[in-house]
């Protein structure tokens, strides 16, 4: 492979005073399944953030796909293809699945020279999701999100990743509050994205769950990346050992 | 049916209804004449206006109290001008000057992440003092050949036995449906309301959305204000005083909730000829005029009640 799809070369990031991300050095290729873990506060997030675009580093520089990333803003993430599907971010509650589901990219058609939104192709669209990710039968595209459970709403949420042509998927946590068949269901999804050639970048505390899907596991602590290794070269065991090993540095009060 | 029953507007359809009911049972006679009907829909067409822009910036989960204010401004700068400018430059300087009040408080809200309640509310008492200091007090008549200007009558005239403005009304209701139910730009403006961190995510630019909705509101008071006037051009520095609790009224009342993201347009005008109906019924039945504001006050919390129980009925976590 000529360049890693995204590469992440001395990031720091400052919130205020706060070091948040401290020299974080990171390369992530296409087709590959990466699990990022890290206890609470480790930042994981902070980091996916800047990826896609939320946050801007403050020093250092990242690379997408060979060309040097100059402004960070989610609709730019998006437009070059970054998916970032959050716990409890990505879908407006008030709104239907179909308009969900193309919120931020509407289609649209021209009628008088004036551009409607495409009504008939969003719940088109929408409603094969639904098939396809296995919601419950009763639920139409019209449907508000409010009435989804938390395993529909990452349904909805993977569908658009799959549906938009994508090449990095991230995911925060998919499966906080799932239930257990809805976890397996988000995991042979992020697998299926990944066999597709889709970069997906996998959050989460729960290093045994992720080092049956991943490809590479990235430890991060204290704002520092501290492991980055092949699942065939580290056991999950011994990645949890150097978690926590790496634990956060308390500062203990002098007796003076 | 269906459709209607879960739009937010539902509950004023109900109070339309209910109050209609009432008015017709305790003073059929007075209510329901020509002049009582024509008072009442001529000035819910203008309160509409004012409420449907209200709506927006409600549905954006945001607030606007500065409308009465805007609404007198422009309404007052359309007769101040229109020596200098003629009657159409005149309305245009007057809704220029309206749109200039939203992009600045929108600003002010979006830019410095300040709460729109505090903003607009130095937008009512800032527009207001500029109303002042620009009249002295006292607001020149309105020339008789400007009154009768064809451009006039078009905005305060009649059309067809019918007074413009409700003409006006309809269009904008019409236009603004079409583009807060049908467009991209309305999709955006409820995703914002609804969750602006979750619009932000999908490359939204709530904050573009929402100055555009101030924008759209004053301009909408503003036009209102023109409309006003047009009809009847003798004025008072106080037009418009309190007129923004009465739009804001009309909103909620029309199922617009302030958590942001719900609301009805056609609700909101409902809502208005709701607050507008107390009005002039109370006038009719000999009350003093200011018992309505305490009216207005009831109507609302039984409104916001009413639907809240609706909405929950319907499913939404509000």
């Amino acid at each position: 492979m000529a360049h890693p799809l995204i590469s992440v070369k001395n990031l720091d990031l400052y919130f205020g005073a706060f070091h948040a991300l401290k020299d974080v050095s990171v390369d992530f290729n296409a087709g590959e399944l990466v699990g990022l873990v890290g206890d609470n506060g480790a930042g994981k997030t902070t980091l996916i953030r800047v990826l896609c675009g939320i946050h801007k580093p403050t020093k250092g520089e990242v690379w997408f796909d060979g060309t040097q990333v100059k402004e960070f803003h989610p609709k730019l993430a998006i437009d070059n293809g970054i998916e970032t599907i959050q716990q409890s971010v990505g879908l407006c509650d008030n709104l239907s699945i179909a308009r969900n589901f193309y919120l931020g990219r509407e289609p649209v058609r021209k009628i008088l020279g004036i551009p409607f939104l495409d009504f008939a192709k969003m719940r088109g669209e929408s409603r094969k999701v639904i098939r396809e990710f296995g919601l419950r039968d009763n639920v139409s595209a019209d449907d508000e999100v409010e009435r989804l459970s938390g395993g529909e709403r990452q349904s909805v949420k993977i569908g658009r990743a799959v549906e938009f042509m994508n090449r990095v998927v991230i995911m925060d946590e998919p499966t906080n509050h799932l239930s257990v068949r809805e976890r397996e269901h988000v995991n042979e999804l992020a697998v299926q994205l990944k066999e597709q050639g889709l970069l997906v970048i996998y959050i989460t505390h729960d290093i045994f769950q992720v080092h049956k899907l991943a490809d590479r596991i990235v430890i991060m602590e204290n704002g520092e990346k501290v492991e980055d290794a092949r699942t065939t070269d580290m056991t999950a065991d011994e990645l949890e050992e150097v978690i926590r090993q790496g634990g956060r540095k308390v500062e203990k009060r002098g007796a003076a | 049916m269906k459709h209607l029953v879960k739009g937010q507007g539902f509950g004023a359809v109900i109070g339309v209804a209910l109050m209609l009911a009432v008015f017709s049972l305790i003073d059929f006679s007075g209510w329901w004449t020509a002049q009582t009907m024509s008072n009442v829909i001529h000035y819910t067409s203008i309160l509409g206006i004012l409420a449907m822009g209200q709506a927006l910036v409600i549905m954006t989960k945001e607030i606007d109290l500065s409308v009465g204010s805007v609404y007198g401004l422009a309404g007052i700068a359309f007769i101040m001008l229109q020596p200098a400018l003629g009657v159409p430059g005149a309305i245009i300087a007057a809704l220029i000057i309206a749109a200039a009040i939203g992009l600045l408080q929108g600003f002010g809200v979006v830019k410095g992440g300040l709460p729109s309640m505090i903003v607009t509310l130095g937008g009512l008492f800032t527009v207001r003092g500029i109303i002042y200091v620009w009249t002295g007090g006292s607001v020149k008549a309105f020339p008789e050949e400007a009154r009768n200007a064809v451009v006039t009558r078009l905005f305060g005239g009649e059309i067809l036995g019918l007074e413009a403005a409700v003409f006006w009304m309809l269009a904008i209701g019409a236009v603004l449906n079409l583009m807060l139910w049908a467009t991209r730009f309305g999709n955006h403006l409820l995703a914002t309301g609804g969750s602006a961190e979750s619009a932000d995510s999908r490359g939204v630019l709530t904050g573009r959305v929402k100055i555009t909705a101030f924008v759209l509101c004053s301009v909408l008071a503003g036009f209102a204000g023109i409309l006003t006037l047009a009809d009847q051009p003798q004025t008072h520095v106080t037009i418009g005083d309190l007129m923004e609790l009465e739009a804001i009224s009309a909103a909620v009342i029309g199922g617009c909730l302030l958590s942001g993201g719900r609301g009805s347009l056609t609700g909101a005008v409902l809502g208005a000829f709701i607050v507008t109906s107390f009005r002039y019924e109370l006038i009719a039945l000999g009350a003093p005029s200011s018992w309505f504001i305490t009216f207005v006050g009831v109507v609302l919390i039984v409104a916001v009640i009413f639907n809240q129980k609706l909405a929950r009925m319907a499913g939404h976590s509000v």
